[in-house]
């Protein structure tokens, strides 16, 4: 049976656009110009483009709680359920559901040796370079943040609070890469 | 030489040419052109024999090294004291050529052992070969050099056969051999010291009703178990076709000692075909063709590089091509794609160690095994190799594959049990015993051979293939007969990595200037414990269908490293735990089909309205279904779990902090069998559609790339082979640029489960102990679809 409380849902769209570009975080990304790439000539790597979606018909499970996009009275995208005491309540990630479509998100080592305002030739050293795509396009991205009582909607005692809800939709531009190297003892 | 004398020459070389024939024709050399003049214009003499013969030791010495074979007998397959029935028509004609037709039944040769002059105690094991011969073989004065050499044409039929090979009472054996040669106008001359053989066309076919297995010591060379009147467990059957060409010289001397032999031989495959069965259903190799060349073959006995003496077969170099137009899989005859490639094997030198390619067979396998078995103590030195895939015309080569290594690898057949502490299977194990070595690719071509080197060797890590690795290899891989039903295989694995280096992601090691160290990302350190039981490997009507019974393993990645593997940062210790019950997977040929890739649609106009790119991937291709069903933890070593460390104390592991997730599983989260447990029968459902097809790789920023190549951002890569560096940017491509987009892999891919869980999350400090920070995690109800496509950063 299914106890479900709607409680407090607070739905927020958030629409992505352009003008996310000119955020202080992406800027500090340091673009690099192609030119900057020519000391790493011959290094592995890849370029990934494609779209990867969530739940778009819905997803395995068949009960009371779970079921078709197309049946109103259930949730059709998938959930993940943590908690962080012991027989305490659990937080959870309800009804995600969307997709994502991007083009040029890129994986490399890559040597940095020079650059950077001159920290990079006292760097002298390999990182993990994942090359963020200029795009990215949120189709109907949603989730809903909750709290529950216990992990599954279907388990005796169930009881959940809807918290707030997230969708997006349009385009993200993420530019620059992000460098991950490794530091300290291992 | 009177008649009967030349009678009884006759006879007695009808008599060895019918044992050899047909592998060993080159061997009737011993008649010489005046013995043939003086019979001619006989009739012929027909000899009806029943042949019985036994030989307790056969010896072979090479500067004093003995290889002895013993109980070696040629009588009846069917009756272990009957003889062999032999018919041979001996004819002289008038151009002196000796003509023999010659119908041998129920024909076995075998030996019980094979021994070395330093090891009598142990033995390489037995082997036996059943025959029904029905045949011509006719010799005419004359090679291809001159008037002193020797022709021969022969054909023949064979039927009813068998091929054995037997170790401490069990044994594996091809049943019911069927094949029909002919091999006309092969040559034999001597130049010098040197003898060459020379057959233009060999060409034929062969089927085998059933690769057999049999632990009963009462079975030897039977289709039937003797005690049960069962059929005895199959692999499955083989059949095929072949035409080649091949010319060899031999010669005397070895490579160690002044004894020995030398061969050099090139071999043309001009067509053939091979198919493997399992219970009807087909994995076929069709239009298979290529060349081999093996240069400065030597075979001694003599000791391998710890002293062991064995048979040793040594070469210079091994090199060839080899090209399979289609690689069908399943009951349905639709192919996966083209493959060919090209290899060099030769000696090389890598890490300061010379390695060279050469084989010594030794007697003993596994030590608990029993008496019987087979030592290879290998070395093998693979200096280049070029792998190309070819998916509906979409070429992608795997260029500059290095490999090299030594060790030794055993050969038992075994049964289930427990011998000495060790534990056997059914079936042919093969034992690796301090196998060390590595591979390397220097990264992929598109296209053609001669297209500039790209990175993205990576791209086969979807396939669970790393671009370059070395380890040491210690464990066992039994293959038994019979799958999940009917023939097929059962396997059961033990294999431990030790001091592994795994790359992840990896440069070129050779940009034309020479080898490097290649940077990447590097599971270094890596230690690896696999284990395998009851894993069933059939091919149905859909593919190729694998069952795994239990498999369970640790992998310890002492460092991930970026950059160089030995002095590259290192991001901590990995370590990743599996247990698995009931997993599942299938392959299938065929990839994703129509696509349409960053928007929907059922066909091109709808999909390119929503934004979409469609895409038709073609008939050929890779599906690959995985179901993995993560079982709950029953013990330390068979659990699910993920552990990251890092600050370690001189980088022992255990003395720094810990990150773990513990227990994780899979769940159908419903106990609808009522054995009071949840059910756990959904797992991990994973799809693979793979292609190789043309992807659209837009400029990230405008100006010169990293090859110079000048475009704008948002420009597309478009190839070109007119242009310096194979490529051009394009700002708004036409369909024929598009036709000429960049080749990668073409991914679809979806990711199901019901319900996948950790049960604790732990930080683990090396003295305050474990605190739980998370109390578990419970994903449910996941169904996650991609469209991706990986190209190579040029």
């Amino acid at each position: 049976m299914r106890h479900f409380i709607p409680g407090v849902a607070l739905s927020v769209a958030v629409l992505f656009g352009g003008a996310l570009s000119s955020l202080p975080a992406a800027a500090e990304m340091n673009r690099l110009d192609d030119g900057d790439l020519s000391d790493i000539s011959g290094q592995g790597g890849i370029y990934l483009s494609g779209d990867i979606s969530i739940n778009a018909d819905g997803g395995p499970i068949q009960n009371t709680y779970f079921g078709s996009c197309s049946d109103a009275d259930k949730r059709c995208g998938a959930r993940i359920a943590y908690r962080l005491k012991q027989d305490g309540g659990w937080m959870v990630l309800d009804d995600i559901r969307g997709k994502f479509a991007f083009e040029g998100l890129t994986l490399r080592v890559r040597t940095i040796d020079s650059g950077f305002g001159g920290d990079g030739a006292l760097f002298n050293q390999d990182v993990l370079e994942i090359g963020l795509p200029n795009v990215v396009r949120y189709d109907s991205v949603q989730f809903k943040l909750a709290t529950s009582s216990t992990a599954r909607p279907t388990d005796p005692g169930f009881q959940q609070t809807d918290i707030f809800s997230v969708e997006m939709q349009g385009d993200v531009v993420l530019e620059g890469n992000l460098l991950v190297f490794p530091t300290g003892n291992p | 030489m009177t008649l009967n004398n030349k009678k009884s020459l006759v006879t007695s070389l009808a008599v060895v040419i019918s044992i050899a024939s047909p592998l060993v024709a080159a061997d009737m050399t011993s008649l010489e052109d005046t013995d043939l003049a003086g019979i001619s214009g006989q009739s012929g003499i027909t000899m009806d024999l029943d042949l019985k013969m036994t030989a307790d030791r056969i010896s072979y010495f090479d500067d004093g090294n003995g290889i002895h074979l013993e109980g070696f007998r040629v009588g009846s397959a069917t009756d272990p004291d009957g003889a062999a029935h032999h018919i041979i028509k001996v004819d002289i004609y008038n151009d002196a050529s000796l003509n023999l037709d010659f119908l041998v039944e129920d024909r076995r040769i075998e030996f019980s052992d094979v021994r070395l002059s330093d090891s009598a105690g142990a033995s390489m094991g037995g082997g036996f070969l059943d025959q029904t011969l029905q045949g011509n073989l006719r010799m005419s004065p004359g090679g291809a050099l001159g008037v002193d050499g020797y022709t021969f044409d022969l054909a023949y039929t064979m039927t009813d056969g068998r091929l054995g090979y037997r170790t401490n009472g069990n044994e594996v054996f091809f049943d019911g051999i069927d094949m029909v040669v002919s091999a006309p106008g092969m040559t034999l001359d001597a130049v010098g010291s040197t003898l060459e053989f020379v057959a233009p066309s060999v060409t034929g076919n062969f089927s085998i009703d059933a690769i057999r297995y049999s632990s009963n010591p009462l079975n030897h060379g039977v289709s039937v178990d003797a005690s049960s009147g069962s059929a005895l467990a199959s692999y499955g059957s083989l059949s095929g076709d072949f035409d080649l060409s091949t010319a060899t010289t031999i010669a005397a001397g070895g490579r160690f000692g002044t004894e020995g032999l030398r061969i050099d031989s090139e071999t043309t495959i001009n067509s053939a075909n091979f198919i493997y069965r399992d219970d009807g259903n087909a994995i076929a190799l069709r239009g298979i063709a290529g060349q081999t060349s093996v240069n400065n073959l030597r075979i001694d006995v003599a000791p391998d590089w710890q002293g062991r003496q064995g048979l040793a077969l040594t070469a210079d170099s091994i090199s060839g091509s080899l090209g399979i137009d289609r690689i069908e899989l399943g009951g349905n005859g639709k192919s996966i794609g083209e493959v060919d490639l090209d290899y060099l094997f030769a000696d090389q030198t890598i890490a300061g160690q010379q390695y060279t390619n050469a084989v010594y067979l030794m007697a003993g396998g596994h030590e608990d095994a029993g008496a019987q078995g087979l030592r290879l103590a290998a070395e093998w030195s693979l200096v280049n190799a070029n792998i190309g895939y070819a998916d509906d015309g979409n070429r992608i080569v795997l260029s500059g594959l290095q490999s090299w290594g030594r060790g030794d690898v055993t050969v038992n057949v075994t049964r289930n049990e427990t011998l000495g502490g060790t534990e056997f299977y059914d079936g042919l194990r093969l034992g690796f015993e301090g196998v060390k070595g590595g591979y390397r690719l220097n990264g992929l071509r598109v296209g053609d051979d001669d297209a500039p080197l790209q990175g993205g060797s990576e791209l086969l890590l979807a396939l669970g293939f790393y671009p370059a690795y070395d380890f040491e290899i210690d464990g066992q891989i039994t293959l038994g007969a019979g799958g999940a039903s009917g023939e097929g295989l059962t396997i059961n694995s033990d294999i431990q990595i030790t001091n592994g280096n795994a790359a992840l992601i990896a440069s070129a090691y050779d940009e034309g200037q020479g080898p490097v160290a290649q940077k990447g990302l590097w599971a270094t350190d890596l230690n690896y414990d696999a284990h395998v039981r009851n894993m069933t490997v059939d091919v149905t009507d859909d593919g190729l269908a694998i069952i795994k019974g239990e498999a369970w393993g640790t992998m310890d990645i002492g460092n991930l490293r970026v950059g160089d593997k030995e002095t590259g940062g290192s991001f901590g210790r990995f370590v990743i735990q599996n247990y698995e019950k009931g997993s599942s997977m299938t392959v299938s040929p065929g990839g994703a089909g129509d696509v349409c890739a960053g928007g929907s649609g059922g066909d091109a106009a709808s999909c390119s309205a929503s934004g979409g790119m469609w895409q038709a991937r073609g008939e050929e291709g890779v599906t690959i279904k995985m179901k993995q069903i993560f079982a709950r933890a029953i013990s330390d070593t068979r659990r699910n779990s993920f552990l990251w460390e890092t600050n370690r104390t001189d980088g022992v592991n255990g003395t720094g902090t810990q990150l773990v997730l513990n227990d994780i599983y899979t769940s159908d989260g419903v106990d609808l069998d009522g054995d009071g447990e949840e059910d756990n029968t959904y797992g991990l459902q994973t799809d693979l559609a793979i292609d190789v097809y043309q992807t659209k790789v837009v400029k990230k920023s405008d100006g010169a790339d990293a090859n110079g190549v000048v475009g704008s951002r948002g420009d597309e890569k478009i190839m070109d082979s007119s242009t310096a560096a194979g490529y051009r940017y394009v700002a708004s491509p036409s369909s024929q640029d598009q036709a000429d987009r960049p080749l990668g892999l073409a991914v679809q891919a979806n990711v199901r489960f019901k319900e996948l869980s950790v049960n604790n999350v732990d930080l683990v400090h090396p003295t305050g102990g474990a605190a739980t920070a998370v109390y578990g995690v419970k994903m449910q109800n996941f169904d996650i679809e991609a469209n991706l496509t990986a190209t190579p950063i040029q």
